[in-house]
């Protein structure tokens, strides 16, 4: 039973993690949900290894602490909340930038800077020609 | 008791109410910028009537162990304090200049609600939902102003810290599976006899959490684009405040939680904080605009606090707890600098330099007096900080030359508002270097709290 939580969340860290990688942001945000699933299972498994679910109590028969499920509970809803911030986000990004692949925006980014760089450079330069 | 409650119901009630008023209004931005001092007021009354801290409240007068407990010891008065002093300063910065945003003010008072339970919890699993408060209000702040950079920048900031603070959580349950409690004042000792293999990856979950806040060496990779995208104020608030969490989590994690994990990483801290010292040092001299050098710079500073934690006892930690303070002082003024200029300003900016570098009589001098005293057995580790001195040195006249002493034809002076809280800040840190005494206490007297009986 400890072994296969143990896999379980190990598979679905993985699965996560491979997704974040991912170059398109909306499967980045299904990664990140991914290992908030794997977080979550943790904290469950954490405590009903010990016993059955303690919503009805059986006499003479362990149950598990009721403690972690409540704290899994909080951790879905702040998952939740964090998700939809994401997503947002991702929205926003999409509609400023027009893509929503994260190379393009790197693109686009390393433009930026090349174009702050040269500005940077040409004012420097006809700074020392003033100085001369 | 009735003022840790208040610490953190002011600004949790003010927060909620003014998040959904129109910031920009004169009127939202003042009242948010009261919350926060009212908070601040309290929590620096909690510290003045019991000054070795050990105040503790629990909720719903549950028995410890039951309810969740809420304790303020030194350390966490100390980074309350801090965070939510530079919160202030910042924030009041961003309204004198004119807020742009309607969430602003009420997000910021959020995020002092956020980080004010972090500092004072005494619960893990609470430390975790108060984390991801502080979080959540600083996800909207990295993407304020709302332009095409800071929206990049504030993606890699959520996304970084999101799989951050999950890491965080599989760390915490694992801590509840080994120890079966969620009291950190118990985990220390239960602890003790759990399985080393076990332990040992709770510890490195920890590290990594802590690590990705604070922009260590091998996480840094999200900082500098972010404190570079973001408006000022915002760049103040994520290295002022919100990167407090990581040295205040580093220390008490392994300070307190795991004392034994800390000691066997102790070689393995000392070479990142090294690698980081180096690594932010050198990029930071190659670098042209003021921000991008703060960033940088951000990245070697929390080196020097790695290293001093990994030295460990009494006086490691001390050093850790006043240079982690002088630090984000040094930041959140440098940070509101970057984008103003005129009369008082280039001279805030170079109070800011010398705290940086540790040259009297600014406040790093104490941060790097303290540090020496720590490492003064280890030539090597004296040699690396007086390196990093002079290249912190270096990268903060390079900029300083470069954008206080040239005119440019353009340059307007910033209005006297805008120019207000820098120079206010400037002279406190100059206060603090002229009469660290308070300061030092402070951090000898969380530093003390932490390593114990």
């Amino acid at each position: 039973m400890n072994f296969l939580f143990a896999l379980a969340a190990a598979a679905l860290f993985g699965t996560g993690a491979y997704l974040l990688l991912s170059r398109d942001l909306v499967r980045m945000v299904i990664g990140v949900v991914v290992v908030s699933q794997a977080a979550v299972l943790t904290l469950m498994a954490s405590a009903i290894v010990r016993g059955v679910a303690a919503i009805y109590p059986l006499p003479g028969e362990p149950i598990s602490d009721p403690l972690s499920q409540a704290m899994a509970l909080t951790a879905i809803v702040i998952g939740m909340a964090v998700t939809a911030l994401l997503l947002a986000l991702v929205l926003r990004v999409t509609l400023a930038f027009r893509s929503r692949a994260l190379d393009e925006l790197a693109d686009s980014e390393a433009e930026r800077d090349l174009r702050l760089e040269r500005r940077h450079a040409s004012t420097q330069d006809s700074e020392e020609a003033a100085a001369r | 008791m009735t003022l840790l409650a208040l610490a953190l119901l002011i600004p949790w009630v003010s927060g909620v109410i003014l998040v959904v008023l129109d910031g920009r209004r004169r009127w939202v931005a003042t009242l948010a910028i009261v919350a926060l001092v009212a908070t601040l007021g309290c929590l620096v009354a909690v510290a003045a009537t019991a000054p070795d801290g050990r105040v503790s409240f629990t909720t719903g007068n549950w028995p410890r162990g039951v309810g969740i407990t809420f304790q303020a010891d030194a350390l966490g008065l100390l980074f309350a304090i801090l965070s939510v002093g530079t919160l202030t300063a910042a924030a009041t910065h961003e309204v004198l200049d004119g807020v742009r945003e309607p969430e602003f003010p009420g997000i910021v008072v959020l995020l002092a609600a956020g980080l004010s339970g972090v500092f004072l919890t005494a619960d893990l699993f609470n430390f975790y939902v108060f984390f991801e408060l502080a979080l959540v209000a600083s996800y909207v702040l990295a993407v304020y102003g709302r332009t095409p950079r800071a929206l990049g920048a504030g993606l890699v900031f959520t996304a970084v810290n999101v799989v951050g603070t999950f890491v965080f959580l599989l760390s915490v349950a694992s801590v509840y599976r080994v120890t079966g409690t969620l009291d950190m004042g118990a985990i220390g000792a239960r602890m003790a006899s759990a399985d080393p293999n076990a332990s040992i990856l709770i510890a490195v979950g920890f590290f990594v959490a802590f690590g990705v806040k604070l922009g260590l060496f091998p996480f840094h990779f999200w900082l500098p684009t972010v404190y570079t995208g973001s408006r000022p104020a915002v760049a103040a608030i994520l290295s002022g405040s919100v990167a407090n969490i990581g040295a205040y989590g580093l220390l008490r994690f392994g300070g307190q939680l795991l004392p034994r994990e800390l000691e066997l990483a102790a070689g393995a801290l000392i070479v990142i904080g090294t690698a980081s010292i180096v690594y932010g040092a050198v990029l930071a001299v190659s670098r042209r605009t003021a921000s991008e050098m703060l960033a940088y710079s951000a990245i070697g500073q929390v080196g020097y606090v790695l290293v001093a934690i990994g030295i460990g006892g009494p006086l490691g930690f001390g050093a850790a707890i006043l240079y982690a303070a002088v630090n984000a002082l040094n930041k959140t003024l440098l940070f509101l600098t970057t984008r103003i200029q005129g009369p008082l300003v280039g001279a805030a900016f170079v109070i800011g330099a010398l705290s940086v570098a540790g040259v009297p009589p600014a406040a790093g001098f104490v941060g790097k007096l303290e540090l020496f005293q720590a490492v003064h057995q280890n030539p090597a580790l004296v040699a690396l900080f007086v390196v990093g001195a002079v290249l912190s040195l270096v990268y903060a006249f390079q900029i300083y030359q470069y954008d206080h002493w040239r005119r440019m034809p353009a340059d307007v002076p910033s209005t006297r508002r805008e120019r207000a809280v820098p120079v206010a800040l400037a002279a406190v840190v100059l206060a603090v270097g002229l009469w660290p005494e308070p300061l030092l206490a402070f951090s000898q007297a969380a530093a003390a709290a932490l390593v114990g009986p």
